[in-house]
């Protein structure tokens, strides 16, 4: 075997440490410090009973203050916190999908924006019900574009995209009244529900904070990830690197940070052409180097190959490097701290939408009709920055791994494919991975997804869970920031298959997959919906039997409770690494952990040691085998 | 039940059996009796593999026991299903062990059991060429005795080996169906244990070619997994040891196919429920992920490696052509484009149908071709090609080349229509699949008619033979300007390097200097590369500079030095499949070589097996040298020792197959007469001492030369 290693923990500390060092030499701040001024955190505040919904308040309570001054109990704020934290997440994700059904609409074949994977839009527009016969395919993007924003906003019925899902589920939607309607309709009954005077009912709170989910991920970010597909090509299968080693040195250094492909696709257009190459080196660089932190990197690393500077909590490494000629930033997960970072270096922190402004940031607003132009400016910026480096600052730590990213439910069916013989089997489906499964060659399987969070080392409950959970032959599908922990540790890497169980290691020689597969950025959760419908229809099981649990270890956002919510809510049992504000409530609580089994069939599971969380994984999957017989 | 307690089941059972076989054993002949197979060096093959141990008696058998039930484990993952497996066939081993203990001969025809190191050094040649695109390994009876006979068949006509484990071989011999190595049908036995013969030659063949150490678990499967084509055809019902068995065959990555659609789960390119049995044959090749080579020979019977090694005899003969006693001929001939009228088949004189039955024919075939590439030296290369081509038709029977060959057709091949045109439609087809770099056109004319074939053979053939045998006088290893590499053998003997010189052709006997040099003309970027010869170390030893450079570029530096005619120094390594291994002898200062047909016991002490175990896979092992028939007699045979008179000892077979040229050598080099009859065999001395003994008192030259070490 070769000399292939995992990276550990230990080793991203150890570069983060040396980073921070330079950051002493010129006085910046980081996460790491902020964090101690802010603990201990506020307990009313994170367990959830602290009510700041009318200004009679803030009311908070106490065992001696039992109701707030409307009335209203510890079950009736929590569940009104979860359900407003619930929307706030389901608003974004789904804003970034209507952004990209914008784009869309803008798109033409001699603008900025172009349909590149054609298919995949004849198909969509038949889900839309979009005439595709002998038109023009922009024609057919403008009206299917409109249909899909229509879905935001739409009067009546319910969001088309729930139908993909298996018959049992949609039952279960009906039944308990869950099947979300209008997008944006969602997040306003949220924000309605929970105004002063509205829904104290833990129950029906915790309800619709299901359905304000199921918006999310069978709504705003299945169009999200749907419509960018079509925009931007499905990802399929490519080699990328991961860690701050990507970096290079004697290049002009671009990272592009946030989750909307729009930006990042445009720039890394522009970074790539001659003109912008020509024009580095006249300035003295060797080329340029485009890479990537957060969704965003995982949007254009899929895509393109572009590789993967860190995860949420690197975001500041990337500028501590000294080798950051500019950050270019559009919405979700920007640390206002980089304003003030990128002034102790020569960084340029470039904000391009409205949606997200910052101070000490340079706003170039970003849009479709000037998107070109847009990117080629701050393309030239950054080169034009590369002179004012300070060299004796600049250090980039060597680390980095190889990754095969890009699964898509395409790529994955087509990896399928690729193990079924033509002389018994059909293709197309999902059956190769049901019946390694059925046969116990794999164990189940674990959605891993979601964020850093200080109160979790960074990046170790990802790592060490994986590790655990291939070596119990236990396969993989992640996204977000949890993915690109995975690469920097070099799971995504084929030969990690040395670390799995002899089974999960069979499965990846042959299916040639590493263990740990990227489908993508958060929104793309929406792609394990349909991988997970695609599994239930093609193996007879629901959804909630599959041997098959989500998990988000590190999560921080209110994205990630919508789509815990969601994931929950479509049958997939959740478990999680930090305790939601919700456990002040033990109605909500209850409902969390528990109660909403008897709706949605799967609920919550909360367990801050790591090993154990892993532990109830792999029970919960085995009783699921169980139950199935197999 | 679930896969997983089927296959622990189906372990428990057959280690209970391994251990009554080894207890009733042990209580029958006690613990230090000597258990092994016959003819091999690598004891029973499958343990030894896995655990580095070799067992010799039945305590060290016991104590297997031990160590299998050791890695029989219960957990609920794939891991102790695998290990499980691997303990199911280590289990069968043992038991077929023990019914060959005290000189047993357990198994009668068609029945063969255990495979000879010999038969699979045989194989390794056509496993790298892919002539042997795969091993089946077909457990039970098929659903009718003519499902059997067809799934056999259609294995056979692509060349592929099959293995047969139980009912199926009563099937075959109810329909007489011929079986048997030669025809690459190997029944094993009658139980499932048997199917660990199977195995044991899967893991000789990564010890032998692979140079796998043995106790290398991993590396051992990596191999298995990587280079092994086998696959196993498993016929309903099956039963939990035979699942168990399977479990152990998919750890080594050979699929299991089967058609029993209930007992157990389908898992992806691994156990694959098949149930048609017409489409075992398409499902399994796809699983294993092996490309056939299809050669659509349009004739009447089946075309495919696997009928090479058939024997036509007498009784069965529709008629016979033979050289040794009227004209015969084949030829290759180049010719002009405008005269070559490509896929042309001419029959001059009388066909099959007019020959009368079991009657002796002459024949002459002419093979045109033309191309832009062709040159006059691969005429010989493709000629030679023609034993194969011809021998590959099922029921047709060809020995011998140029003037003397002799071709037997079939009364069954005769019936089922076979012509003396299919003849040419096999050389046309062959010619072009396998030359099309150089063969543009080709045209077969045969001539049954004896007068024509008299005018053939002596008024062209001959006169072209002799132009071709004064020309391969002229080529020795000073006379040309490169030498070629070989490395066809990598695909099983990773590390492996033939570097071929005219004097020298390639260990496994296969790959001659011009051969390599089509090769490297019809595939630039293949196995075959020139090698210069540009900047000389030691002459005497065959010692270059550019021939350490290729060895070590094609052996992904593994090796740094080769010389060429030396044994002792940096000796040429060997893949496996070598026709002949030579060892010194110490006690006369010559050596011995053994060929891979001689089964006996040499000099040395050792058995050609053991011999052949001491090298191979690519290492060097100064004193053992693995090599072609022909190139005992060359005069570059051993030359930095003092060549070929340090030989002492052949099994007589050899001798005489070699004896003209070799007496040729001698009276070159040293001018001794008849220096064949000087050196020993198993008629004169099978020890070292009454083998001194005969070189003294027939002066062999070897006794007066320098020890070798």
């Amino acid at each position: 075997m070769s000399e292939f290693k995992l990276a550990t923990v230990e080793e991203f500390e150890a570069a983060t440490t040396r980073l921070l060092e330079t950051g002493a030499k010129v006085g910046a701040d980081a996460w790491q410090f902020r964090v101690k001024n802010q603990t201990p955190h506020c307990k009313f505040g994170e367990s959830g009973v602290c009510c700041r919904i009318c200004s009679m308040g803030p009311c908070r309570i106490t065992p001696k203050a039992p109701r707030g001054i409307c009335g209203c109990d510890a079950h009736g704020i929590v569940g009104r916190n979860f359900l407003r934290f619930t929307a706030g997440g389901a608003a974004t994700h789904s804003d970034h999908g209507r952004e990209i059904c914008n784009t869309l609409h803008e798109s033409s074949a001699d603008g900025n924006y172009h349909v590149k994977d054609e298919a995949k839009l004849l198909r969509l527009a038949k889900e839309f019900e979009v005439e595709t016969e002998g038109r023009d395919i922009y024609d057919v993007a403008h009206e299917t574009a409109e249909k899909a924003l229509m879905e935001y906003g739409k009067p009546f019925g319910t969001q088309i995209f729930t139908k993909r899902a298996p018959e049992h589920t949609q039952e279960i939607w009906d039944r308990e009244e869950i099947r979300p309607r209008a997008i944006d309709r969602e997040v306003s009954c949220a924000m309605h529900m929970t105004h002063m005077g509205c829904s104290s009912k833990a129950e029906a709170l915790v309800r619709q904070a299901l359905r304000n989910g199921l918006s999310d991920g069978w709504g705003g970010s299945m169009m999200g990830t749907e419509f960018s597909d079509v925009l931007f090509g499905t990802p399929k299968e490519v080699e990328t690197e991961a860690n701050l080693g990507v970096m290079v040195e004697e290049n002009v250094n671009i990272i592009v940070h946030g989750h909307d492909p729009s930006l990042s696709e445009m720039i890394c257009e522009y970074a790539d052409s001659k003109e912008m190459i020509d024009y580095a080196k006249s300035m003295g660089a060797g080329g340029i180097t485009v890479s990537g932190v957060c969704c965003t990197s995982n949007e254009v690393a899929m895509r393109r190959g572009i590789p993967m500077a860190g995860n949420f909590l690197s975001q500041e490494n990337v500028i501590l490097t000294g080798a950051c000629e500019l950050i270019v930033v559009d919405v979700q997960c920007i640390f206002p701290a980089l304003g003030p970072l990128s002034k102790c270096f020569h960084t340029k922190f470039v904000t391009t939408s409205p949606i997200a402004q910052m101070p000490d940031s340079e706003f170039i607003r970003f849009n479709a009709k000037t998107a070109g132009e847009n990117a080629k400016m701050i393309v030239k910026m950054a080169i034009e920055n590369f002179k004012n480096r300070n060299k004796d600052l600049v250090y980039i730590p060597k680390m980095k791994q190889k990754a095969f990213v890009g699964y898509s439910v395409e790529q994955i069916e087509k990896k399928l494919d690729g193990v079924t013989n033509t002389h018994v089997d059909v293709t197309g489906t999902m059956l190769p991975l049901v019946d390694c499964v059925k046969s116990g060659v794999l164990r189940g399987a674990v959605a891993m997804v979601g964020c850093n969070n200080p109160k979790v080392r960074p990046d170790s409950g990802h790592i060490e869970l994986m590790k655990k959970l291939i070596a119990n032959d236990v396969i993989l599908v992640v996204s977000g920031c949890s993915a690109q922990a995975a690469a920097k540790a070099g799971l995504m890497d084929k030969r990690a298959k040395e670390y799995c169980g002899a089974g999960l290691k069979r499965v990846c020689e042959l299916v040639d997959i590493p263990p740990v597969l990227h489908m993508g950025s958060c929104v793309d959760i929406s792609r394990m919906m349909v991988l997970a419908a695609r599994i239930a229809k093609d193996s007879g099981w629901n959804i909630s039997q599959i041997p098959l649990v989500g998990c988000a270890p590190e999560w921080m956002s209110e994205k990630a409770v919508s789509i815990g919510n969601y994931v929950v809510a479509s049958g997939i049992d959740t478990f999680l690494g930090v305790e939601p504000y919700a456990y002040g409530s033990s109605e909500v609580d209850g409902l969390l952990k528990g109660g909403i089994r008897d709706w949605v069939e799967a609920c919550y599971t909360v367990e801050k040691d790591m090993d154990k969380l892993g532990d109830l994984m792999i029970e919960r999957i085995e009783e699921k085998r169980t139950a199935l017989g197999i | 039940m679930l896969l997983f307690d089927i296959v622990f089941n189906g372990n428990d059972s057959m280690y209970a059996e391994a251990e009554k076989a080894v207890n009733d054993a042990v209580a029958q002949y006690g613990e230090d009796m000597a258990v092994g197979f016959p003819d091999t060096a690598y004891g029973p093959a499958c343990y030894y593999a896995e655990t580095g141990i070799k067992i010799t008696t039945l305590r060290e058998a016991k104590e297997a026991l031990v160590y299998i039930k050791g890695e029989m484990q219960r957990e609920r993952r794939l891991d102790s299903v695998f290990k499980s497996g691997i303990a199911t066939a280590l289990s069968a081993e043992l038991i077929e062990l023990m019914k060959y203990i005290d000189g047993k001969q357990p198994y009668e025809a068609p029945y063969l059991g255990h495979m000879t190191d010999a038969q699979i050094r045989e194989l390794g040649v056509p496993l790298v060429t892919y002539d042997i695109p795969a091993v089946a390994i077909i457990i039970n009876a098929a659903p009718s005795v003519e499902e059997a006979c067809a799934l056999v068949k259609s294995y056979q006509a692509q060349g592929s080996f099959v293995c047969l484990v139980g009912g199926i071989i009563e099937q075959l011999k109810e329909a007489n169906y011929n079986t048997g190595f030669n025809v690459r049908v190997f029944p094993m036995g009658e139980n499932i244990s048997s199917v660990a013969h199977a195995v044991s030659a899967a893991c000789r063949t990564a010890m032998i070619f692979g140079n796998i150490t043995p106790g290398d678990k991993a590396a051992l499967q990596e191999y298995n997994f990587n280079r092994f084509r086998a696959f196993v055809n498993a016929f309903a019902p099956l039963d939990e040891k035979t699942v168990a068995c399977g479990a152990g065959a998919i750890y080594y990555g050979f699929p299991v196919i089967t058609n029993d659609m209930d007992f157990t789960p389908s898992i992806p390119k691994s156990l694959i429920k098949q149930p048609k049995v017409e489409e075992f044959n398409a499902t399994s090749v796809e699983a294993r992920n092996i490309k056939i080579k299809i050669s659509n020979v349009d004739i009447p019977v089946a075309f495919g490696s696997a009928f090479e090694g058939e024997i036509i005899r007498r009784k069965n003969m529709q008629v016979e052509f033979d050289g040794s006693r009227v004209d015969c001929a084949e030829l290759v001939h180049t010719c002009e484009p405008s005269e070559v009228e490509d896929h042309k088949i001419t029959v001059i004189g009388p066909e099959v149908d007019e020959m009368e039955f079991g009657s002796k024919n002459s024949i002459a075939y002419v093979v045109k071709v033309a191309g832009k590439n062709m040159q006059p030296d691969f005429e010989p290369v493709i000629e030679r090609k023609f034993h194969n081509y011809i021998n590959c038709v099922e029921g047709v029977y060809h020995t011998g080349q140029r003037d003397m060959q002799r071709i037997r057709i079939s009364i069954d091949a005769f019936n089922a229509g076979f012509k003396i045109r299919h003849i040419g439609e096999v050389l046309y087809t062959q010619v072009k699949n396998e030359f099309d770099a150089v063969v543009d056109k080709c045209e077969v004319v045969i001539y049954t008619d004896p007068a024509e074939c008299t005018r053939i053979r002596h008024e062209v053939a001959i006169p072209i033979f002799d132009k071709r045998d004064d020309r391969l006088e002229s080529l020795t290893d000073e006379s040309v300007d490169v030498y070629y590499s070989c490395i066809l053998c990598q695909a099983f003997s990773p590390s492996h390097v033939c570097v071929v010189t005219p004097e020298r052709l390639g260990l496994c006997g296969a790959v001659s200097w011009l051969d390599a040099k089509a090769t490297n003309e019809l595939d630039p970027a293949g196995p075959c590369q020139v090698i210069t010869k540009e900047r000389p170390i030691d002459e005497n030893l065959g010692a270059y500079e550019d021939v350490d450079e290729a060895v070590q570029k094609y052996s992904q530096g593994a090796l740094e030095h080769v010389t060429l005619y030396s044994i002792m120094q940096d000796p040429m390594t060997s893949c496996g499949c070598f026709e002949c291994i030579c060892g010194i002898e110490p006690f006369s200062n010559g050596v011995v070589i053994a060929n891979r047909e001689y089964a006996g016991m040499t000099p040395l002490g050792m058995t050609f097996s053991e011999m052949a175990s001491m090298t191979g896979g690519g290492v060097q092992t100064p004193g053992f040298m693995g090599h072609g028939k022909h190139f005992i007699a060359s005069k570059k045979f051993m030359k930095a020792e003092g060549g070929i008179e340090r030989i002492v000892w052949m099994p007589k077979e050899l001798k005489d197959f070699i004896a003209d040229k070799l007496n040729k050598t001698a009276k070159e080099l040293y001018g001794i007469e008849n220096f064949t009859d000087m050196i020993g065999d198993e008629t004169v001395a099978e020890d070292p001492e009454t083998l001194v003994a005969y070189l003294s008192e027939v002066g062999h030259p070897a006794l007066g030369l320098e020890p070798m070490m």
